[in-house]
């Protein structure tokens, strides 16, 4: 151990010294130094015997914990030096987190001059943080390799300003786009765009960088704008030298919006029609009106609303799907269909909206599933601790989790039946840390806690539908843009923070505010979103497009889901695969829920099991089981082969050469065939010696090719 | 070190976190902290792992999973304490092995004259959360995670895709296997624990495609392969006819194939062709290839077939095998589990230890002949030891008095190959085989080995399906197995 004295001859005069106070001077040091840290006194059971809030989220905490913890032996008044708050970090006495402040340092000093002072706490109306300011507010670097300092300003609740970068934590989203050093100077690293994530003692603020593309060369050609998702993702295109592609032909369009709307290929028949009268907008029109799209997403909802016998048993696992069907065939305002689930009473028979309650019973999973769904807010980490990255706090979580706390849930009179009700007596949520009732209270909006008398979830959900409500229409907004374009303007789509900013603000405003203007009107926001170019737009890139992928300068392939997978199969091969548990001509995309055709083709697809409300539980890649599936696996090789099947019918029908060879294209890429791909088809038909065998080789090719398993 | 690239910003433990593990890590390479960082550094410029070079990292090209459910009794097999009281020492006797100074159970005479060949570990422990059943355990275990991290009631939850994946889906992932084989598999029949069956055993939040190839069938008889098979009226002419008109069409779309181009698709069809036209993988399952000689010397059980047909799978280029103990942990030693609370010493002596000896004795025999356990590292493990006390409850469970209950606090492990100590044993127990006395490895330890000798740094952010980040595993690879 190093004698004290040493340190001694290193402290300087106190006197001199502004005033410092622990919420303003000290507990930023104690961020910064690390102190606070996961690994460090911030772990859940501290360290070494001290405990600190994790990166300082709790203030007051810290203080009393330096203050009173150890018998108060932390400070030395009179001899600042010696106070174990000074003679740990500075590892003049042993400390198991090494070297953490030079003696003699401006942050020894604040430290050393706030003990001289009597360790003030400050006052939080005063000392506390009004807000931080980033300079400069956005950045533009011209190219890679450029950098730009960048500076953090808090300002204080009695009007007093300073500069903080140093003690700011600053970190980079996409360290490989643009990164930022220690001393906040940012370096673009490769064309792109990423965003600077500010935290300063519980403050959060966010810098959008923007690595420009330094060729020369650039000239922005113009494409038809449909409505005014066009001009807003043209305005950022034209900003960052990204060339959009034009509008996809007919043909895949066709197949692109068949399968988004309704989970199902177009007929040949339908091939035909559309490609001899290529009217886009009336066939979505035409779309949106078909029960298909009911079932398409039906099947959605049900995935997000955990439908499943696990949690509901057969009979209500079939009343919450009707439910569900209902409510999208007659196009319910999303507000009053949220509102229905949220305040549900009653028998799950004569309301199967209640069913809502059945797959998360208790009142925090259903917190949490309820501000993912419908606010795309996570509140689950702030179970344990603050939200890290956002403002959310502890307090919070079980503010909102105590909207759900009087839900009751008992069992209905037939079997398979419950019936929720309102509780009377307890259903207090307690803190964990000190046992306190805690009251509900909105996450934004009112300050105010709801009064006593107040029914609980008919509150929230006035509160959660609200137009004021700045998560609702927008996280809707954006899980619908997903749907269409392959990824969320805001992604993931349920993970909404100032951490994971859009990649588009101005356009899920804008869609935000339509949606709103619309009453929440589903098929509106749909029927906008499909008629953009954006989402008619092609696959193709060029020189200027062909790295970005989070801008929708291009469409983006999409394997078919699961479902739509088999029912694209049945659909190509005209024979459909046998369920017991549903009715013979059920397609996958009216199945009830995953367990119809459970460990089948369909799990091996990614079909989600339902088990949380999260998208990406489905999953839509490619793997080796499922191309050995599709190469040889006996499903597919039966239907190609069915009796009943299409190549059979043809082949009674005595369809030609030509006829036979348009009808598989049409049936599986939702095109005719090239000249020349015809051409190949009848060389192929006519080599072999069986021509249905042949035809049956051309059909399996089709399914197999990435044109059919791919939405393009 | 590796870093799986993703989001970064998002984790509930905050930024530096990792960093400063990482550096915590580094301590057991013998490093100093600015060596560590220059090392980082040097890693991070050139995209090749910090642990390149490391003892014993990547020497393994496969591993071979023996998964003892049920929970071997450790003192009665591995870790005899002869000294101890009757009440702890049981029935048994310890016979000399051919390491030096290390004895194991009278029952495992085989194993005895093939310890040279092996690591011995007699210091496994870990203390669970909550109840110790085996579901909880094999999940822990297998994933490096305790079930409480995915369910609130914990360790009867039937699978679900939130789950950890295990280890095998991980290594399937990360390390794809070159050519046309299988990248995991797993035999003869799930992890079981009454009616919750393959807990610990799936992909979970990896998804389906990572699942194992699962092979649930006795490969003591017959093995049927329909979807390796090339189905009868595809004969192979017509299956390469069928590929080339696949070929042309997807050429015929050269937007697609390079807006796909990172997919990988080609790869995977170029895989499931050579799997099912060559044969190769259905070869690995043909046990007829072998000579009675050798099938007699694993043994004609579901046990010893099992590892034979291991074996071949290994030696086909799989890249985990996971060989399960063919009897469920149901409590009942009569059917060969060794889930020995019922009766302990009668099932050991006449059904377990003659399989377990004479099948893992001729698997180290037969590997190390062959020169697979130059790359190939086997583990041979259950989910925990029994209590070393007969006749107490220690789960909760009932035991007979001549039975033990579970115990995780202390048990053994067989581990082999790719450059690990042979004829070594690691660790050692206290007086009564209750807890370590020196050298603990926890089960995450062993998998982080793993991970580490298959070139996977143990030190990995994955991310759940959630998107969250979360360790690969918490643990340490045991580096001392390579002294």
């Amino acid at each position: 151990m190093k004698p004290l004295h040493l340190l001694l001859c290193l402290a300087l005069p106190a006197a001199a010294a502004d005033s410092v106070t622990f919420l303003r001077d000290v507990a930023p040091i104690l961020n910064k130094v690390g102190c606070t840290s996961g690994p460090c006194h911030g772990a859940a059971k501290g360290k070494n015997g001290f405990k600190l809030s994790l990166r300082g989220y709790d203030p007051e905490f810290n203080y009393q914990a330096l203050l009173y913890d150890l018998g108060g032996r932390r400070f030395n008044r009179a001899d600042p030096a010696q106070s174990l708050m000074l003679a740990k970090p500075t590892q003049a006495v042993p400390h198991g987190g090494g070297l953490r402040l030079e003696p003699g340092s401006a942050y020894y000093q604040t430290i050393f001059n706030w003990i001289a002072q009597g360790v003030p706490y400050g006052a939080p109306t005063k000392d506390g943080i009004a807000s931080i300011e980033m300079q400069p507010a956005s950045l533009e670097l011209a190219k890679p390799e450029e950098s730009q300092q960048i500076k953090v300003v808090a300002h204080f609740l009695d009007g007093a300003v300073r500069d903080v970068t140093k003690e700011a934590v600053i970190a980079s989203n996409i360290p490989d786009v643009a990164d930022v050093s220690n001393d906040a100077v940012v370096k673009g690293l490769r064309i792109g765009e990423a965003t600077m994530l500010v935290r300063y003692e519980g403050k959060f603020g966010t810098i959008p960088v923007t690595v420009l593309n330094p060729k020369p060369g650039f000239a922005w050609k113009s494409l038809p704008q449909n409505n005014y998702i066009d001009q807003f993702i043209d305005a950022k295109l034209k900003r960052l030298k990204i060339q959009p592609t034009a509008a996809a032909d007919d043909a895949t369009f066709l197949r692109r919006v068949t399968e988004d709307l309704t989970g199902q290929a177009p007929t040949p028949a339908e091939v035909k029609a559309f490609l001899a009268s290529p009217n886009r907008p009336a066939l979505i029109d035409n779309l949106l009106a078909r029960k298909t799209y009911v079932d398409h997403f039906t099947l959605k909802w049900g995935d997000l609303l955990q439908n499943s016998r696990k949690f509901l048993g057969d009979k209500a696992t079939w009343e919450f799907r009707e439910w569900l069907r209902d409510s999208v065939a007659s196009n319910k305002r999303y507000d009053q269909f949220v509102r229905e689930l949220l305040t549900a009473r009653g028998s799950t028979t004569d309301n199967p909206a209640a069913n809502y309650y059945r797959a998360t019973r208790d009142p925090k999973p259903t917190m949490e599933k309820t501000t993912q769904l419908f606010l795309g807010v996570r509140m689950v980490c702030t179970q344990c601790h603050d939200h890290p990255f956002e403002r959310w706090t502890q307090n919070q979580y079980y503010e909102m989790t105590s909207f759900f706390s009087t839900v009751g849930i008992r069992p209905g009179f037939e079997s398979g039946e419950e019936i929720l009700f309102d509780k009377r007596d307890d259903y207090d949520i307690r803190h964990p840390k000190d046992d306190r009732v805690m009251k509900p209270k909105f996450l934004v909006g009112s300050a105010t806690p709801l009064p006593d008398d107040a029914n609980r979830r008919q509150a929230f959900a006035e509160w959660i539908t609200a137009k004021e409500n700045p998560f609702f229409a927008k996280s809707m907004a954006n899980r619908m843009w997903s749907y269409f374009l392959g990824k969320g303007i805001i992604d993931p789509v349920d993970d909404i923070r100032a951490s994971n900013p859009p990649t588009n603000e101005a356009l899920l405003e804008a869609l935000t505010k339509d949606f709103k203007d619309h009453d929440y009107d589903m098929k509106h926001l749909i029927r906008t979103i499909v008629n953009s170019r954006a989402y008619q737009a092609g696959i193709q890139v060029n020189e200027w497009s062909a790295t970005d992928n989070i801008n929708f300068s291009h469409a983006i392939p999409r394997r078919l889901n699961a479902e739509q997978l088999m029912d694209a199969l049945t659909q190509a091969t005209g024979v459909r695969p046998d369920f017991p548990e549903v009715p013979e001509d059920t397609r996958a995309e009216e199945f009830p829920d995953p367990h119809v055709g459970k460990d089948g083709f369909l799990d091996l697809f990614g079909r989600p099991q339902r088990e949380t409300p999260a998208e990406g539980e489905r999953k839509t890649d490619l793997s080796l089981p499922q191309a050995l599936n599709l190469v040889n696996g006996k499903s597919i090789s039966d239907s190609i082969g069915g009796p009943n099947g299409r190549i059979a019918k043809a082949m009674i029908a005595g369809a030609t050469d030509k006829a036979l060879i348009e009808e598989l294209y049409m049936a599986t890429l939702s095109r005719v065939p090239t000249p020349g791909e015809l051409d190949k088809g009848i060389t192929y038909l006519r080599a072999g010696d069986s021509r249905a065998a042949r035809a049956q080789d051309l059909l399996w090719a089709l399914v197999n090719s990435k044109a059919f398993l791919y939405n393009r | 070190m590796l870093r799986i690239p993703g989001r970064i910003t998002k984790t509930c433990e905050g930024l530096s976190r990792r960093d400063l593990m990482r550096v915590g890590g580094a301590s057991l390479l013998g490093l100093n902290l600015p060596q560590f960082l220059q090392w980082k550094a040097q890693a991070a410029e050139t995209g090749v792992s910090a642990l390149k070079g490391a003892k014993g990292f990547d020497t393994a090209k496969s591993v071979l999973m023996v998964f003892l459910q049920g929970g071997p009794s450790h003192v009665d097999i591995w870790d005899p304490k002869p000294d101890a009281p009757l009440n702890i020492r049981g029935e048994f006797k310890s016979i000399k092995t051919k390491i030096p100074g290390t004895h194991i159970g009278e029952h495992m005479p085989m194993m005895a004259d093939q310890l040279d060949k092996c690591t011995l570990i007699r210091s496994m422990s870990y203390t669970p959360n909550g109840l110790f059943n085996h579901t909880a355990a094999i999940y822990q275990m297998l994933t490096g995670y305790p079930p409480d991290k995915v369910s609130p009631s914990g360790q009867l939850e039937p699978p679900s895709p939130a789950d950890f994946p295990t280890a095998g889906s991980h290594i399937a992932k990360r390390k794809p296997p070159v050519g046309p084989v299988l990248p995991f598999v797993e035999l003869p029949r799930p992890l079981q624990e009454s009616g919750v069956i393959g807990k610990g055993g799936a992909a979970g939040f990896l998804g389906k495609a990572y699942d194992p190839y699962r092979l649930y069938q006795d490969p003591n008889k017959p093995i049927q392969l329909d979807d390796l098979t090339l189905r009868k009226e595809i004969p192979p002419q017509r299956l390469k006819d069928r590929f080339e008109l696949l070929k042309g069409i997807n050429g015929s779309m050269p937007d697609l194939e390079k807006a796909l181009d990172s997919y990988a698709i080609d790869e995977y069809y170029g895989k499931a062709y050579d799997l099912v036209l060559s044969g190769k993988a259905r070869d690995a399952f043909d046990l007829e290839k072998e000579s009675e000689k050798t099938r007699d010397r694993y043994g004609r059980t579901t046990f010893g077939q099992g590892l034979l047909l291991s074996r071949r799978l290994i030696e086909s280029g799989t890249r985990f095998v996971q060989m399960n103990w063919p009897a469920v942990a149901n409590g009942n030693a009569e059917v060969d589990s060794w889930d020995t609370h019922a009766a302990n010493f009668g099932p050991l002596k006449n059904l377990h230890c003659p399989v377990l000896d004479r099948s893992l004795s001729a698997l180290l025999e037969d590997m190390s002949q062959r020169g697979l356990l130059k790359d190939t590292l086997v583990v041979a493990v259950g989910e925990f030891g029994r209590s070393p006390r007969i006749g107490v409850s220690t789960s909760g469970n009932a035991n007979a008095p001549d039975g033990r209950d579970h115990w995780p606090y202390c048990y053994s492990a067989i581990v082999a190959g790719c450059g690990i100590g042979a004829g070594q044993q690691y660790g050692e127990s206290d007086q009564t085989a209750s807890s370590p006395k020196d050298k603990p490895v926890h089960p995450n330890d062993l998998l982080a080995t793993v991970y580490y000798a298959l070139g996977i740094d143990p030190d990995t952010t994955i991310y759940n399906h959630l998107n969250q980040p979360r360790e690969l595993v918490k643990g340490k690879p045991v580096t001392g197995l390579w002294a």
